[in-house]
């Protein structure tokens, strides 16, 4: 149906990436691109999508055919150019990063997913009962009112998911669609794909690692580095030794040996590989976090609460009690939307206890500006990219030591062991925005590190991360923690929580709940 | 609360718009002041949201307001009246009273616009402009410079959280507060830029430029009575428009 012939492939004439490669999609199938950060998945994916880039400099020679038809591309300015309105028809596509994906137009879910079907003129009728109808597989009907600028991440990136699945695309391109979503959203979409497959959509997921779980007969093409390293079906990539070109398999536990990838120190900085869990956790030290007995409203819950059509907020917090120690790895879980972000943020300020009291490194939180806590606890946002804003990697990384009050010469010294630290050495001069997704969430852990804060909040850490990444990030946590640091990190990496975490909680509708029967440490 | 609505939003803008005309066209103080009190006052206190209109009109309006009366009560050329003489400037009776009849007709504009603006259900005015097949590309303007106010404000409140997180105070103080906001710039017009080339491909994997006439998710809550209303409205400004200039009653 689909057929992708990449001779080579080259932005703004730098090094050719995607030489050599072929790609065939069959109605129906399911097709995984497995790649590092880097490898080049993003960018044949957005060959698919009809996006080669001309418009940006960027230079592709090879041939796509569509439904038997073929556009040959020889690097030219005289190149033909593909009707967006037609080809998207065919073929559709979901981007990393919901939040730019969003029309702009909608002030509900339900609008955001009927854009692209009222765009080619599907009548009112059927598009009501289409978006009903993909909302209700994709556990989006109780959203279909709500902004969807005020979604949780896992629910931003349903909607972008459902919005795509209801134009019923022959081809349908997802890049990492699974991101930040929590096991019961991950098996919703996923048989969302499975539905549209039935009625004759070839699918291809980008991905990071190798899937875990897919459709049988599910095909992978590999990357690295640009250029193919295996393609074939998923049950032999398994066993294929992907792991050498930094391609892991998802819900396998961090790998120690591979971090060393990064430029890390080779020992992984530390971490050894075995779950810390109870066996592993240190002599307790001081509370580093006590939160007792915590209430918490959103603002925007206050304000509509009672009136009448208005759909439900996001939960806040309801008498949450807990206590981490000196050394200690707190997974928070739960799924999307169940308050774990709000948690996370009670932490260093962000948001302020409604009633209960918040004590961290043994000072309350009570008034005090939000900036003054950032010595105390660092923070990783969920979106990276909200989080960087300075011009240069070095700056970015050197701004927390700066605002704590530290000289400038310290400061950037910090920030250049801390990017060492992350194997960032080399990108200082970057923009931020220059670098991949996974470096850009490595430069905003910098950050932290950087910094020095003894407590850190993380929001879903792995999120996106491949595997040399993830092993890095399991060792710095380790390293953190034997340092008498303390973390907390939201997380729906369930193999990630079990192998570096010394306990988890769990939350529901902003209450901590009793864990699941499986899950039960 | 927000008021019930009773009108389609395109009727209500409409409506609007040609009160605008009118007071262009009358150009007398007596109706601009007729305007202000008996539609701008009422719509406003039923609003449903007095206090940020009220603010936003004193803030659009204030400093039209004070220009007009330092630029025409000083330095009104036609001025024979003088009431007040500081030697370069004169404050002369004509001038107070030209500065007077622009200060009320800049402060019709203003409360009729803004409060239109400020009350007008976006998404049934977006939806309304697509059942009667506007040109998708107006509406997406129209939509979007719309949906970019919020936006942008959540955007810009998320950067400063995040740089608040990484140890940026933001103090009660004016000047601290604006430091924070030349801090804010710099990653949100690069973030909006960013989003603006992301979204782009977005309209089109999304069919914005199929050329089949697009339809809508939100029922037509618009009338033919309404549609009607709308066209003789519009009819009726028109045709007194021209009467009233071409009779030459002009002040």
């Amino acid at each position: 149906m689909i057929r992708l012939e990449s001779e080579s492939f080259a932005y703004d004439d730098g090094v050719p990436l995607l030489t050599g490669v072929s790609l065939a999609v069959q109605p129906g199938e399911y097709v995984v691109i497995a790649g590092a950060s880097g490898s080049g998945k993003t960018t044949l994916a957005r060959l698919l999508a009809g996006l080669v880039g001309a418009d940006a400099g960027s230079t592709f020679r090879g041939s796509i055919t569509l439904d038997g038809q073929a556009v040959r591309f020889r690097g030219l300015p005289t190149d033909p150019r593909i009707d967006p309105a037609a080809w998207s028809a065919a073929v559709a596509f979901v981007a990393q990063g919901a939040w730019a994906q969003l029309s702009m137009m909608s002030a509900t879910v339900g609008e955001e997913i009927a854009f692209g079907p009222s765009n080619r003129g599907m009548a009112p009728e059927r598009l009501r009962a289409a978006v009903d109808d993909v909302a209700a597989a994709l556990k989006l009907t109780s959203l279909l009112d709500r902004d969807p600028r005020r979604l949780s991440g896992g629910q931003l990136q349903r909607t972008i998911i459902a919005a795509a699945v209801v134009q019923r695309p022959r081809i349908l391109v997802l890049d990492e669609p699974f991101q930040g979503l929590d096991e019961g959203a991950t098996a919703d979409v996923a048989a969302a794909l499975d539905a549209l497959r039935e009625g004759g959509t070839g699918v291809v997921v980008c991905e990071p690692m190798l899937p875990r779980s897919a459709p049988d007969m599910a095909r992978v093409l590999a990357l690295h580095d640009g250029h193919p390293v295996f393609d074939g079906l998923l049950v032999e990539a398994r066993g294929a030794g992907l792991r050498r070109y930094g391609i892991g398999v998802a819900g396998d536990p961090p790998m120690p040996g591979t971090g060393a990838a990064l430029g890390g120190s080779g020992d992984d900085a530390g971490y050894s590989g075995a779950p810390p869990g109870p066996t592993g956790f240190p002599s307790p030290g001081p509370e580093r976090i006590a939160m007792t007995d915590v209430c918490f409203r959103h603002p925007e819950d206050r304000r509509t609460a009672g009136a009448p059509g208005d759909a439900p907020a996001p939960p806040g917090l309801s008498g949450v009690s807990l206590s981490v120690r000196a050394g200690e790895i707190l997974a928070v879980r739960g799924a999307n939307g169940s308050g774990k972000s709000t948690l996370l943020q009670h932490l260093n300020g962000l948001h302020r206890a409604d009633s209960g009291t918040v004590v961290v490194g043994g000072v309350p939180i009570l008034n005090q500006p939000t900036g003054t806590l950032a010595t105390a606890v660092g923070y990783l946002f969920q979106d990276t990219d909200q989080q960087l804003f300075e011009r240069t990697v070095l700056r970015e990384v050197s701004y927390g030591p700066r605002a704590g009050g530290r000289p400038r010469v310290e400061a950037l010294r910090r920030a250049s062991d801390a990017l060492e630290t992350v194997g960032l050495g080399p990108a200082g001069e970057a923009h931020p925005y220059e670098l991949g997704f996974v470096q850009r969430r490595l430069v905003a852990l910098a950050s932290i590190i950087a910094t020095g804060p003894a407590v850190w909040a993380l929001d879903e850490p792995t999120a996106g991360l491949d595997e040399p990444a993830r092993t890095k990030l399991a060792a710095l946590l380790a390293l953190h923690a034997r340092g008498g640091g303390a973390v907390v990190m939201a997380t729906h990496d369930a193999t990630f929580a079990e192998a570096v975490a010394h306990r988890t909680i769990w939350l529901e509708g902003g209450r901590i709940r009793p864990a699941p029967p499986a899950h039960g440490r | 609360m927000p008021r019930r609505r009773i009108y389609n939003p395109l009727t209500e803008l409409l409506a609007a718009a040609l009160l605008v005309v009118l007071v262009l066209v009358v150009n007398r103080w007596e109706f601009s002041f007729a305007v202000l009190v008996l539609v701008v006052l009422p719509a406003v206190l039923l609003s449903g949201r007095i206090r940020q209109i009220s603010l936003a009109i004193l803030l659009v309006a204030g400093p039209l307001l004070l220009s007009s009366l330092l630029l025409h009560g000083l330095f009104y050329p036609e001025g024979r009246v003088i009431l007040l003489d500081f030697g370069v400037a004169r404050v002369t009776q004509e001038g107070l009273s030209f500065a007077a009849v622009m200060g009320l007709r800049m402060g019709v504009f203003t409360g009729v616009l803004l409060t239109v603006a400020m009350t007008l259900d976006i998404p049934d005015l977006l939806a309304t402009m697509t059942h009667r097949r506007w040109n998708r590309k107006l509406v997406f303007i129209l939509g979007s410079a719309v949906g970019i106010l919020p936006h942008v404000a959540l955007r810009a409140r998320q950067i400063t959280r995040a740089q608040q997180a990484r140890g940026l105070v933001v103090g009660r103080e004016p000047i601290s507060r604006f430091r924070a906001l030349l801090t804010v710039t710099t990653p949100l017009v690069i973030g909006l830029l960013v989003d603006a080339s992301e979204r782009n491909h977005m309209l089109q994997a999304r069919g914005f430029s199929s050329s089949v006439p697009r339809t809508s998710y939100l029922p037509d809550t618009d009338t033919p009575r309404q549609r009607w209303a709308r066209r003789g409205m519009a009819v009726a400004v028109g045709a007194f428009s021209v009467l009233w200039l071409g009779a030459g009653v002009l002040p």
